[in-house]
């Protein structure tokens, strides 16, 4: 979300805390008197001063981050709350309030309570919308993420995140004792599709490639953008029939796509070249160079150019 | 500044900005990337660009590449790059390449037109009894930038020989490099066996191939464009670069290894000037004189076929032990390991 967006949509909420910290502090200068610099206890300030910037920088970073919504409400609304009790605490660290007022304290202490269980709320709901979110990137994502590895066109995984799960799947295959099978696709002469339609096109045959391959794979596969047109699964427990069974409904999924150009609408037609491998006792690199070997061999020589 | 002579320098500006630079400009910009981001620290606007009107040194072309594959923070960007390069948009130079009728036209229009079509990288190609062999050399110091440029330069010769021949050519990879981290990228954009470590950065295809008929190609066209090609390269002012100059002569003289007086002085300059030039390329003399004598050598023993004694007499070595200092120096092999490490 841009700087701009943030205001747009969020600007009662600013507005609000920026009025509640702002009436604060002018009822401590209404009513208190300054204290002096000797009165100052600078490890009071530094701590209470410093945890209240740092849940401002939360409440911007939060907001900065995540789509509008019900969790996001939740989150920056405790964070407020929290961030003008503290903020209430650093004042009467510069203003002392005379004796018999009391709603200070009210204005410190009451609205932590109210913060935190804002904040709990949001949590659990950010929980369960991580849940959703986990199911949609079925096939996408296996246990471990990290979103350096993610590649930069397709919603899938790069090439070193597929090789940390080839070396994290070769390890439990061999534990469990079960196959473990990879697959490669490649799209046969996608330089044509780049030359004929122009590369942004063809980067958005790739983004409709692999909805569609995630489409026709099982729930525990894994699908990864290796390089280029090349897209490579991870078949847990899966022997080398199965996954030949698997590349050929891949490719006749991919032939059978009927992908439309942005601009004139032009039907591309796809064709796709596929390799297995099922894993012996090797290390990852091997297994993935014995892959791209096995389809350069599917590859069909290249048409001649119309 | 202009050039002066008639070769071009790191530091001259003479790549029109909407050439290669622009290539590289747009495939930032289709992934979102801010054009001021990206030119920042060149001196370069992207209006002036886009009007036409900019010249780029190699320098800023650098700068250029070192902002594009931050910001892009992808492995695959040299070749994505290199794939949208050849054979471009650069007036005549180009239309002589689209209407080559054979691979051997198309290699030739390239080396020819070097200074329009590959500003960064030379290619030099050799032909022996079974192969061509394309190599490439760096033109103006690009140093930590040479691997990018690399990839790039070979995928697009890949990817445009692949294109306008119709078919897939069986071209092999081999680049001086230790293998790195993302080889996958190789081995979908360069092929399966794509080699590393090797002593020359080096394209090679059975030589078959050379004079294989390309289909859609007008010898009427290209006559012309070749014409028009030849006053580009002439308003343009330079055809090759010094790094590029000083390895022909060096080469050329390998037999007698001119010293740098004799260098500076073939060069008309005084050998201060020559040993500046040379380190505003992030390079000195000595490690040029050693890559023309080695690649001097390596071609004696590849493409001649000359035996021990024959290369190092060729190369005026009195002594077989001074001979085998100086292969293992310039290759880190001793003459019998060169021998088969060629004949892989």
């Amino acid at each position: 979300m841009t700087w701009l967006n943030i205001l747009k949509h969020h600007r009662w909420k600013l507005a609000l805390l920026l009025l509640a910290s702002n009436i604060g502090l002018l009822l401590n200068i209404a009513f208190g008197r300054v204290k002096t610099v000797s009165e100052w206890q600078w490890l009071d300030i530094t701590g209470e001063g410093g945890t209240a910037l740092f849940i401002l920088l939360w409440l911007v970073l939060v907001l900065k981050c995540r789509p509008v919504g019900r969790v996001t409400n939740y989150f920056a609304i405790g964070l407020s709350c929290l961030f003008f009790s503290w903020w209430m605490d650093v004042l009467d660290e510069f203003f002392r309030l005379p004796k018999h007022i009391g709603w200070d304290h009210w204005l410190e202490s009451g609205p932590m309570p109210v913060g935190m269980v804002l904040l709990t709320i949001g949590l659990f709901h950010w929980h369960r919308e991580q849940q959703a979110i986990n199911q949609q990137l079925e096939k996408r994502e296996r246990v471990f993420r990290e979103h350096r590895l993610f590649d930069k066109l397709t919603p899938l995984g790069g090439a070193d995140y597929l090789k940390r799960q080839v070396q994290d799947c070769l390890v439990q295959s061999r534990e469990q004792q079960q196959p473990l099978s990879l697959l490669a696709l490649d799209i046969d002469d996608f330089a044509a599709i780049n030359q004929h339609y122009g590369h942004a096109e063809g980067d958005a045959v790739l983004q409709a490639l692999s909805q569609l391959l995630l489409l026709n794979l099982r729930r525990h596969d894994l699908l990864c953008r290796l390089a280029g047109d090349r897209f490579v699964v991870l078949l847990p427990t899966t022997g080398e029939t199965q996954a030949r069974l698997l590349a050929l409904e891949l490719q006749q999924a991919v032939q059978g796509l009927a992908h439309k150009t942005r601009h004139h609408g032009e039907r591309v037609h796809l064709a796709a070249s596929t390799a297995v491998v099922m894993a012996n006792d090797e290390p990852p690199e091997a297994l993935l160079k014995r892959l791209n070997l096995a389809l350069a061999l599917a590859k069909p020589p290249r048409s001649q150019r119309a | 500044m202009t050039p002066a002579s008639d070769w071009y320098e790191a530091d001259h500006r003479f790549i029109p900005g909407h050439y290669q630079p622009a290539t590289l400009i747009d495939l930032a910009l289709s992934r979102d990337i801010d054009s001021h981001r990206l030119l920042r620290g060149t001196g370069l606007f992207y209006e002036d660009i886009t009007a036409g009107r900019t010249r780029l040194s190699p320098q800023q072309f650098f700068s250029l590449i070192d902002n594009a594959q931050r910001l892009l923070g992808a492995d695959d960007s040299s070749f994505l790059f290199g794939q949208r390069l050849l054979p471009g948009h650069y007036g005549a130079a180009s239309h002589a390449l689209q209407h080559a009728q054979n691979l051997h036209q198309a290699l030739d229009t390239v080396t020819h037109h070097r200074a329009l079509l590959s500003p960064l990288l030379t290619p030099r190609l050799l032909v022996d009894d079974h192969y061509a062999y394309v190599y490439w050399l760096d033109s103006c110091g690009a140093q930590e930038h040479l691997r990018f440029v690399l990839e790039a330069s070979m995928t697009a010769l890949m990817a445009m020989t692949q294109w306008l021949s119709g078919e897939r050519l069986p071209w092999e990879c081999s680049f001086c490099h230790a293998q790195p981290r993302y080889v996958e990228q190789y081995w979908v954009h360069l092929g399966e066996n794509t080699q590393f470590g090797s002593q020359l950065d080096l394209m090679r295809i059975p030589r078959e191939y050379l004079t294989r008929a390309w289909p859609n190609a007008s010898a009427t066209a290209r006559q012309v464009a070749l014409q028009d090609a030849q006053a580009q390269l002439h308003s343009l002012g330079v055809r090759a670069s010094l790094l590029d100059r000083l390895y022909v002569y060096l080469r050329n003289h390998a037999q007698h290894a001119p010293s740098l007086e004799q260098t500076a002085q073939h060069f008309a300059m005084s050998q201060a000037t020559l040993k500046r030039k040379l380190s505003k390329h992030g390079t000195h003399f000595q490690a040029q004189q050693d890559q023309a004598r080695k690649h001097m050598a390596l071609y004696l023993y590849q493409i001649k076929g000359l035996s021990h004694e024959a290369v190092a007499e060729h190369l005026n070595f009195s002594d077989p032990a001074n001979f085998r200092r100086a292969l293992k120096r310039w290759t880190g092999c001793t003459p019998n390991l060169i021998r088969q490490f060629l004949n892989v």
